[in-house]
């Protein structure tokens, strides 16, 4: 029996409901709304000298640092930025420089720690608790098909679906960041590798690399975060069995993952928790971590045992569960 | 006969609470045989179990000589199923739900699919979606399912369930083709009693987890006391009288004015009606009232409604 026409079952299923196109939706509209907003900010102040608007920002910057009412956390923040600003200009690279291939970049930024993981769970969190609302898991399992085949079919079409969907993100805000700001650009110098040593700037790691590929690791990195959120919603939507309950509680674990750092940046222990490790593409392109002294390599071994830990559950919950339902 | 489906003594345990016990049958080819019992007897437990979705506590399920436990695939690749209402997806068409299970199968499954839909009349209606089907052509399209594998083994658990009489008429006559054209064995289970009784040509009686009568239908029934005779006769009170002394149980039971019924062997029904017609009773008529499985089903379960 061969595995390639299960996964096919399985793509066919998805790419046919609803939710795909929805998911698709999603990207355009939320896309083309950036693209407008950002446009429309754009436009108020034309023809300025990005080295007069960084040198404004900076000094601006300078002046809340200086007033002492910042909060410690964003105090660090701003200094990160100050330093990561000035770097730039000393290299005469501009940092706010607007164009459609910077924009994807920057989809892959501000998506991967909502948006992504998002999309990745209204997948996962139904792929296999709709077979059980359906009744289908009765036939879907005394087909001569093992139970592990068939769960690793669906994995196998998660991974997929995700890909494609972080893919088409990237595509989609490509295309309308090019229509608003131009279409070219993807050899454009980045600077990248901040990062901060306990509360100081280091530019020690700091590299410049073409923007396609710069942008490819980021993406890379995006996917790789909403896999991890992919694997761990499969397991809701395995052990609860409902929909609605896996869904419910994977957006509960992204909202607390939001709000967490926020609200109490001195836990420690949360570090550990998947969604704390979710925005890779940040600390790559060299924003502060969440908590102090998580690095890249930490949040991508984090996230790693996470996404192993949820799909060994899954298997060994699903391999052995009575369907009586 | 060979044997298709062999279950030994099947126990199923839900925390602590037996709720199939002891349970044994043999289906050979070509045999259709009815599962009966009421609500919560233990029957979809134990389809559960005959379809590896539920792991038997105890006991043993081999169908085409594979240990399902062992040989889950092997098994399996013999076998089509109707478990529980026929769900296939809703949103993809009759067709591609076809395919979806024929994917799932060893190759040639796709190959049968034309005729399969023509045996079960969905053709024209093959391309549209499963959503906009009726609950009948649903169930004929998750019968069309079960057959993809040109299994030896089907087994449907209520199949008729929801069904208006002209669709389950169609079940019926489709099911007893496949049964004995194509040898196909069948396991069907119902708690409709008419059902079995027309279709099955073996039941077994479940309650309580328990099997409590298995055998042909037709044995089951004669062995449960002689058929009933009605006499239409007068005076009615003069022939029980004598009636009474030809039949088994020694008793007669006056219905009306003219009806007198009781339980005469079949020998002995010449001399019952010459007695009668010496005593110048007269016989107007004798009907034969055959008990029915529903009887037999209130005996056996002690009174419990279906």
């Amino acid at each position: 029996m061969k595995f390639a026409p299960l996964v096919e079952n399985e793509i066919l299923k998805l790419l046919k409901r609803r939710r795909f196109r929805v998911a698709l939706l999603i990207l355009v509209a939320l896309n083309g709304l950036i693209v407008f907003a950002q446009t429309q900010a754009k436009d108020r102040r034309p023809g300025r000298d990005w080295r007069i608007e960084a040198q404004e920002r900076v000094a601006r910057m300078q002046n809340w640092e200086r007033s002492g009412r910042l909060p410690k956390t964003q105090l660090r923040w701003v200094r990160f930025e100050i330093a990561r600003v000035q770097y730039h200009l000393d290299r005469n690279v501009n940092p706010d420089a607007v164009s459609g291939p910077l924009f994807a970049r920057a989809f892959a930024n501000a998506s991967s720690y909502l948006l992504l993981p998002l999309l990745a769970i209204l997948f996962a969190a139904d792929i296999v608790s709709s077979e059980f609302a359906q009744g289908t898991i009765k036939l879907l399992l005394t087909r001569p098909v093992g139970r592990a085949r068939v769960l690793s079919s669906k994995f196998a079409a998660l991974v997929a679906a995700i890909t494609l969907t972080v893919a088409l993100g990237g595509l989609v805000a490509y295309l309308f960041g090019g229509l608003a700001f131009g279409y070219r650009g993807w050899g454009a110098p980045v600077l990248a590798g901040f990062r901060l040593s306990g509360e100081t700037f280091d530019a020690a790691g700091v590299r410049s690399l073409p923007l396609w590929e710069d942008a490819l690791l980021a993406f890379g990195l995006a996917w790789f975060a909403a896999l991890t959120v992919g694997a761990i919603a499969f397991l809701t939507s395995v052990v609860l069995r409902s929909t609605a309950a896996a869904m419910g509680t994977m957006l509960a674990a992204l909202i607390a993952g939001t709000i967490l750092p926020r609200v109490a940046p001195s836990w420690e222990a949360q570090r550990y928790l998947f969604v704390t490790n979710l925005p890779l593409p940040d600390y790559y392109s060299g924003s502060p971590p969440p908590i102090t002294g998580m690095t890249l390599p930490f949040s991508v071994v984090v996230l790693t045992i996470w996404a192993v830990a949820a799909a060994g559950v899954a298997y060994a919950v699903f391999l052995r569960r009575d369907v009586l339902a | 006969m060979k044997v298709v489906l062999s279950a030994r003594a099947l126990t199923k345990r839900f925390g602590k609470r037996e709720v199939v016990s002891d349970v044994s049958f043999d289906l050979v080819k070509g045999e259709v045989f009815g599962f009966l019992g009421p609500n919560g007897a233990g029957k979809t437990t134990t389809i559960r179990m005959l379809t590896g979705l539920a792991r038997p506590d105890r006991g043993e399920i081999r169908i085409a000589g594979f240990d399902i436990a062992r040989d889950f695939s092997k098994a399996m690749s013999r076998v089509g199923c109707i478990v529980e209402s026929t769900d296939l997806y809703p949103y993809l068409t009759g067709r591609e739900n076809l395919l979806h299970f024929a994917r799932m199968l060893p190759n040639g499954a796709e190959s049968r699919i034309p005729e399969l839909a023509r045996l079960v009349a969905l053709e024209s209606r093959l391309d549209e979606r499963v959503a906009t089907y009726s609950l009948g052509m649903r169930q004929r399209l998750g019968l069309a399912q079960a057959l993809l594998g040109a299994p030896d083994l089907l087994i449907l658990d209520e199949p008729a369930n929801g069904l208006d009489p002209a669709g389950i008429r169609e079940i019926r006559e489709l099911i007893r083709h496949l049964a004995s054209d194509r040898g196909i064995a069948v396991f069907v289970s119902s708690h409709l009693l008419a059902e079995v009784e027309q279709m099955c040509d073996r039941v077994a009686i479940i309650h309580r987890g328990r099997t409590l009568a298995m055998g042909p239908v037709r044995e089951l029934l004669t062995k449960r006391g002689a058929d009933r005779l009605i006499f239409f006769a007068r005076p009615v009170a003069r022939a029980a009288e004598i009636l009474k002394t030809f039949a088994r149980d020694g008793a007669a039971r006056v219905d009306g004015d003219e009806n007198v019924s009781a339980e005469v062997p079949r020998e002995a029904v010449p001399e019952a009606l010459a007695a009668l017609g010496s005593a110048d009773v007269r016989v107007f008529g004798v009907e034969r009232q055959s008990s029915t499985l529903e009887e037999l089903f209130l005996e056996v379960t002690g009174g419990e409604t279906v």
